[in-house]
């Protein structure tokens, strides 16, 4: 194929499939040029900046269509940008609690005023910013993806963390921030840097049907040394994302040093964001696409022929001659019903170290919350150890692929756990094994589809228990902190014992703080009992009983932290040289408040809809 | 194996880059003033960066198989614009810190605790 050929197939691979693929980041950055225009030609207007993110927001939202995914029975996979980033189910979850955040927080930050209006503009350039880079950790199916998106997800929020800059807190709590953030980076770079090396790959499916076949193989203790040191690295980023207990530290710091608002952003989005990255790093690797279980297929190689071509191509032209030939190496080898068998220690060790984790963090997050009498650092502690409980299920999950392979029936050792016997299910694997040369790697990047709606598994269902309890989670501590930012602008105090008879005063604002501390909880008749029990099913499921026992032991000690606010706001009487004279903006800050509460509640009687959807998008990880 | 015998190859660069990896971890740890913390980030980085270069590189591994070809470079490059956007966000908030509490010093950030 001639030099022109191969930009022609590229350019069609790009324009056609992968660029409308990505059109909610393509909006959002459209959204960040529009912001700064807005800012250099019209710099009189104030509420600018509030209209061109809202919009913004709301044109992605709308062109990532999740309601299209809401009822397609299928879960479909597609590879895009030769295998760079993935589109499916979970993502495209993901992106949506991410915009659907992104809007709730321009509109929290328009209500509560901060930062002062001059500097607007540049805070939603940074938020839009990380919310970008939120959505393509929360896409990425290559460790070059991994580390851009975190990073695009992590600058600027360091600088938000700073964004009131003459404040004393604010500046500490992002030298912090960035320093322990910029630490953590470097240390995850490296040790994704070992693990490249030592697996010969950065594609997330090729890497992981490296490492079975080297388990499988049997690798050397040099191999296996490296493979540790490097997951342990690729940890120690992640864990720091998600305020996890040996990397936790910045946390409480930056939560008080920062506005409530940022605080919102930092414990929602970043840490949904984090943990869809680790669901689909350790998935990829314990359930490789290949042994994929419920992969009743029927990708013909006619069906989007052109592409495949193409991707193989490209890859072709990227990679020189040495790539093709390992990847054709691996597929000779491929179909054998051993592989799953072959990822036992890998399994083992990542539940192991995951409920490690999540018992550290959840134990330690719920202690610490204890003495805080300022509402910010509470929350931060409660986050860190709401972080240990949404580990907990991503255990689960992976303890649970190993269950999968043994119960389905291996027809002719060459399908790996299919689904149905009747259809003929070889997700990848013959086609795959015949042909030797480039063909093969387009077949892998090409989109694979899953046919028909599969019985869920347990690890889907694991899996989607993390999607609904991000969901709700996303409502319970936005809620948290827009009480903690309504109140800060209405009595100037963010310390709990301030909050002494607020109860006379504002009741709506008590019961909505008591429906979302009631709710961190996970007491019914809150969405975050529901949420809660779906994550402990999971772990039952995985009789993985060490967590949860903690996690149950957790949730009662929790119990009395958050009931401490409840009871400053009810109990002590008011004192009486605080009046709080009804204003709009203190109005519109209830209503807010109470906006965000009500999701509380309805998700509870109606939790079927979301639940379904978190199932279809689990689905279409496995 | 004599590695001072050997020709050079990847476990040679691996040598240079887990030394860098180590400098860099000890100065983030020992450093006091936050811009020698960030030197020592900077190390950490490159220490990277020299791993997947070495991986990258398709005369320094004997097998070619295993080679993770130009990825690994593109990867480093891509580290090296990160490694300089890191920097001027972090000396930027240095600088921000500095106008509030007139000190770099990392131990003097204790304000905020508990």
């Amino acid at each position: 194929m001639s030099l022109p050929d191969l930009v022609q197939n590229a350019l069609h691979d790009a324009l056609h499939r992968s660029l409308p693929a990505i059109r909610p980041e393509l909006a959002l950055c459209t959204t960040i040029v529009c912001l700064l225009l807005a800012q250099m030609i019209l710099p009189r207007w104030r509420s600018g900046p509030y209209w061109v993110t809202l919009v913004g927001a709301a044109a992605a939202l709308a062109v990532l269509e999740p309601w299209q995914w809401l009822d397609v029975p299928a879960a479909e996979r597609l590879e895009i940008f030769t295998g760079m980033l993935v589109v499916d189910g979970l993502s495209v979850f993901l992106r949506s609690l991410l915009l659907v955040f992104l809007l709730l927080f321009v509109l929290l930050v328009w209500i509560t005023a901060v930062p002062p209006r001059d500097d607007a503009g540049e805070l939603f350039v940074l938020v839009v910013g990380a919310t970008l880079g939120m959505c393509m950790m929360a896409s990425a199916n290559h460790l070059v993806m991994v580390v851009l998106g975190m990073e695009m997800a992590s600058l600027p929020c360091y600088v938000l963390a700073g964004i009131l800059r003459f404040r004393k807190p604010s500046t500490e709590a992002a030298l912090k921030f960035a320093l322990f953030g910029a630490g953590a980076a470097g240390i995850m770079l490296y040790g994704l840097s070992l693990l490249a090396g030592v697996l010969g790959s950065l594609h997330l499916p090729t890497l992981a049907t490296q490492l079975a076949l080297l388990m499988h193989s049997g690798p050397t203790a040099e191999q296996s040394l490296l493979l540790t040191l490097g997951s342990l690295m690729l940890a120690v980023g992640l864990a720091f994302k998600l305020s996890a207990v040996p990397f936790h530290f910045w946390a409480p710091d930056v939560f008080e040093g920062a506005p409530a608002e940022v605080g919102a952003l930092l414990s929602v989005a970043s840490k949904t964001a984090a943990l869809g990255l680790l669901v689909r790093l350790v998935l990829a690797v314990t359930a490789p696409a290949v042994m994929a279980p419920a992969a009743t297929a029927d990708i013909g190689p006619a069906a989007d022929s052109f592409p495949q071509q193409t991707t193989a191509d490209a890859d072709v032209a990227g990679q020189g001659s040495g790539a093709p030939a390992a990847i054709v190496n691996s597929n000779a080898a491929r179909p054998t019903a051993i592989l799953p068998d072959a990822l036992a220690p890998v399994r083992r060790f990542i539940v192991g170290l995951l409920s490690l984790l999540a018992v550290v963090t959840c134990t330690f997050g719920n202690l610490a919350a204890y003495g805080q009498s300022n509402m910010k650092r509470l929350l931060a502690y409660s986050t860190i150890a709401h972080a240990g409980y949404l580990i907990m299920p991503v255990a689960a999950a992976v303890a649970l692929t190993g269950g999968i392979a043994p119960d389905a029936p291996a027809s002719g050792g060459v399908a790996v756990g299919n689904a149905s016997p009747g259809q003929t299910a070889e997700a990848d694997g013959p086609a795959l094994g015949h042909s030797g040369d480039v063909q093969t790697i387009g077949e892998r990047l090409a989109p694979r589809r899953i046919a028909g709606a599969a019985p869920a598994s347990a690890a889907q269902m694991a899996v989607a228990s993390v999607l609904f309890y991000l969901a709700v989670y996303l409502f319970m501590n936005l809620a948290a902190f827009s009480i903690t930012a309504v109140l800060r602008n209405a009595i100037g105090s963010e310390r709990i014992d301030d909050y002494a008879g607020l109860v006379r005063r504002w009741p709506s604002l008590v019961v909505c703080t008591a429906l979302a501390m009631f709710s961190l909880v996970g007491l019914p008749p809150l969405a975050g009992f529901l949420a809660k029990f779906y994550i402990f099913s999971a772990v039952v499921k995985a009789e993985l009983w060490l967590l949860l026992a903690v996690g149950g032991l957790n949730t009662v000690l929790s119990l009395f932290y958050y009931l401490r606010v409840v009871r400053a706001m009810v109990l002590p009487p008011a004192p009486n040289d605080q009046s709080l004279p009804e204003t709009a903006a203190r109005r519109i800050g209830r209503l807010y408040c109470i906006g965000v509460t009500i999701p509380l509640v309805a998700l509870f009687f109606w939790s079927e809809t979301l639940m379904q959807w978190a199932a279809r998008a689990a689905a279409g990880t496995f | 194996m004599n590695p001072f015998t050997e020709p050079i190859g990847v476990t040679h660069y691996l040598c240079v880059g887990a030394v860098l990896m180590v400098c860099g971890m000890l100065c983030m740890f020992t450093k006091r003033n936050a811009l020698g913390v960030l030197m020592g980030i900077e190390l950490v980085l490159n220490a990277a960066n020299v791993n997947l270069v070495a991986f990258g590189s398709s005369w320094l591994r004997a097998d070619a198989a295993r080679s993770i070809a130009l990825d690994g470079q593109l990867l480093a490059m891509f580290v090296i614009v990160l490694a300089a956007a890191e920097a001027a966000v972090a000396l930027a908030i240095v600088l921000c810190y500095y106008n509030t509490q007139a000190t770099v010093d990392v131990d003097k950030a204790s304000k905020l605790k508990g």
